[in-house]
């Protein structure tokens, strides 16, 4: 393998892998707080899409992009609150709240999905990206795009990270995920906690829809094979640090790019399942997990 | 006798479908204090988790400072109870109001926030007391010297009795105007226990009223004005603190000669 394939194929692992995290954490934002798994993530992906393309396509409305993007985040994150309201909300306090949820955002999901397919149709679309320029480093060829999905997708970890740790808000999210009873006690208001965590991982999902759109084509379908990646990535890394799943999504997708490169297309997921399977044999919370569920 | 602060009346309750206390009335004014003396599993625990919302009341009411803080009514009926009972019917109660009227519950071994600091635990006590009056971080830390020297460290390399320091310290900020005590001592060293115990009493010395819940007859004596003895899931009976006798004459109360 000469250097400048190798250099792409970790490029192109890199990019998979931030696409990835971006994923996973809305994932498992939802999975420590709630206590839930979001099916219809994935469909979030998708609706978050559709939305900026309305927005952005010069066949649309055709605002710029920064526009757009934000109008789709903020539509992003209302969506994620009032789904929360309809789908987990009336079962959060069962004690069966996991298996019903997983039906009902399921059930949302298709919902979702189907709805997308009725407004705006079948045709595959594409959001422009949102840069056009290309460089080229010692040979290694990189469009302008690609560094600021990078760029940005780390910049959002980041400050998620960062409002996690230093808000109010934030804090008081990982105070209710670790114990929801001690924060009622203290007066923390728990479902408005409960909605706004849902609305971030919804806008998170909405962002790496807007990115996934950029640079594959849309259909109403096309969060379903991320939304399995990111399940994979949440636990195969394990949901014990906020970071956990990140450093996750970055090893799966440098392991992708490679298997895809040396197995080819079709045996990639098979390399990917079958090293979950081994790290899970070892490791039963995941590569950097610990027994608990905590943020 | 000023006036009544907490007015729980005719109050019964339980886990579905086990009831586990039954027609509870307590009237606590604003400038006492009482403890709960039964012995374990009788329900006490269970009365205190109803009081803050924890649990839906079956039946009766909670006033706090005059406020009612149940919808009222009866919980919804048997029929009801067999779909989803939070899409069917509503809940009675909810913690977040009582917390925010200022009835603060310190719980029973609370574990709080393992993976959060003590000053991360202590500034969301803060948040929750949004803006209503309650001790200031640096009047806790003075009060818990330990919960001082203990800032940085995960709740969860704590041991039991500064976590039950901390417990108490995020309820003393969270703005409490009652503030409900379930064993703080249960399980601590006895120099550990000294020092929460002395602590306790400062607290009550400022004028707050506290609901404690302990064993010990002696440390009881201390803070409160007037004791309940709670057994079976009921209030069986209610003494003054100067007609309470010492231990071993109350355990022959609960239980008879041969206890």
């Amino acid at each position: 393998m000469d250097p400048i394939t190798l250099i792409s194929i970790i490029k192109g692992g890199l990019i998979l892998g931030a696409l990835y995290a971006l994923m996973a954490t809305g994932l498992s934002l939802v999975w420590t707080t709630l206590g839930i798994f979001n099916f219809a993530h994935g469909a979030f992906i998708a609706l978050g899409a559709y939305v900026a393309w309305q927005f952005s396509s010069a066949d649309a409305l055709g605002w710029p992009m920064l526009p757009a993007v934000l109008l789709t985040c903020a539509v992003m994150f209302l969506v994620g609150v009032i789904l929360h309201f309809l789908l987990v909300k009336p079962f959060e306090r069962r004690s069966d709240v996991v298996l019903i949820a997983v039906i009902t955002t399921l059930a949302g999901s298709t919902i979702l999905e189907n709805g997308l397919l009725l407004i705006w149709g079948p045709r595959s679309k594409q959001i422009e990206p949102l840069t056009r320029g290309e460089v080229d480093l010692a040979g290694l060829h990189l469009t302008t795009a690609e560094i600021l999905l990078l760029v940005l997708v780390l910049a959002i970890l980041l400050g998620i990270g960062m409002f996690l740790r230093y808000s109010r808000p934030g804090r008081s999210m990982r105070a209710v995920s670790q114990n929801r009873e001690a924060a009622q006690l203290l007066g923390l208001d728990v479902p408005k906690l409960y909605a706004i965590a849902f609305g971030l991982s919804a806008l998170t999902a909405g962002l790496a829809g807007i990115f996934l759109g950029t640079i594959r084509f849309m259909h109403p379908a096309m969060g379903s094979e991320p939304l399995m990646k990111a399940l994979v990535v949440v636990i195969f890394g394990g949901v014990a640090r906020f970071s956990s799943p990140i450093y996750a999504a970055f090893i799966i997708g440098l392991l992708e790019a490679f298997s895809t490169y040396i197995f080819g297309v079709y045996w990639a997921p098979a390399v990917l399942f079958v090293t979950m399977i081994v790290v899970l044999l070892v490791k039963p919370e995941g590569l950097f997990g610990k027994y608990q569920r905590t943020l | 006798m000023s006036e009544v602060m907490l007015d729980v009346r005719d109050l019964s309750g339980g886990y579905e479908p086990v009831q586990i206390f039954q027609h509870v009335d307590l009237q606590v004014s604003a400038a006492e204090s009482i403890g709960i003396f039964g012995p374990n599993g009788h329900g006490k625990t269970t009365l205190l988790r109803t009081l803050s919302g924890l649990i839906d009341p079956w039946q009766g009411d909670i006033f706090f400072d005059g406020e009612r803080m149940n919808r009222e009514g009866r919980r919804g009926s048997r029929k009801w109870r067999n779909f989803n009972y939070d899409a069917v019917t509503r809940r009675r109660m909810d913690p977040k109001k009582v917390a925010r009227a200022g009835l603060i519950h310190v719980q029973q071994g609370n574990l709080l926030f393992p993976e959060l600091t003590v000053t991360e635990t202590l500034s969301i006590a803060v948040s929750a007391a949004s803006g209503r009056r309650g001790w200031s971080v640096a009047e806790v830390q003075q009060l818990f010297p330990r919960v001082a020297e203990r800032r940085d460290h995960k709740i969860r390399f704590l041991s039991g009795g500064e976590r039950q320091m901390v417990s108490i310290a995020a309820g003393l900020i969270a703005a409490p105007r009652m503030l409900i005590l379930d064993e703080p001592t249960l399980g601590l060293s006895p120099k550990i226990r000294q020092e929460l115990c002395g602590a306790i009493l400062e607290i009550r010395k400022t004028g707050l009223p506290i609901i404690l819940i302990d064993q010990d007859v002696a440390f009881l004596e201390q803070i409160i004005d007037t004791l309940y003895l709670f057994d079976h899931g009921r209030i069986s009976g209610r003494m003054s603190r100067d007609e309470m006798p010492d231990h071993e004459t109350l355990m022959v109360m609960l239980f008879g000669e041969r206890h």
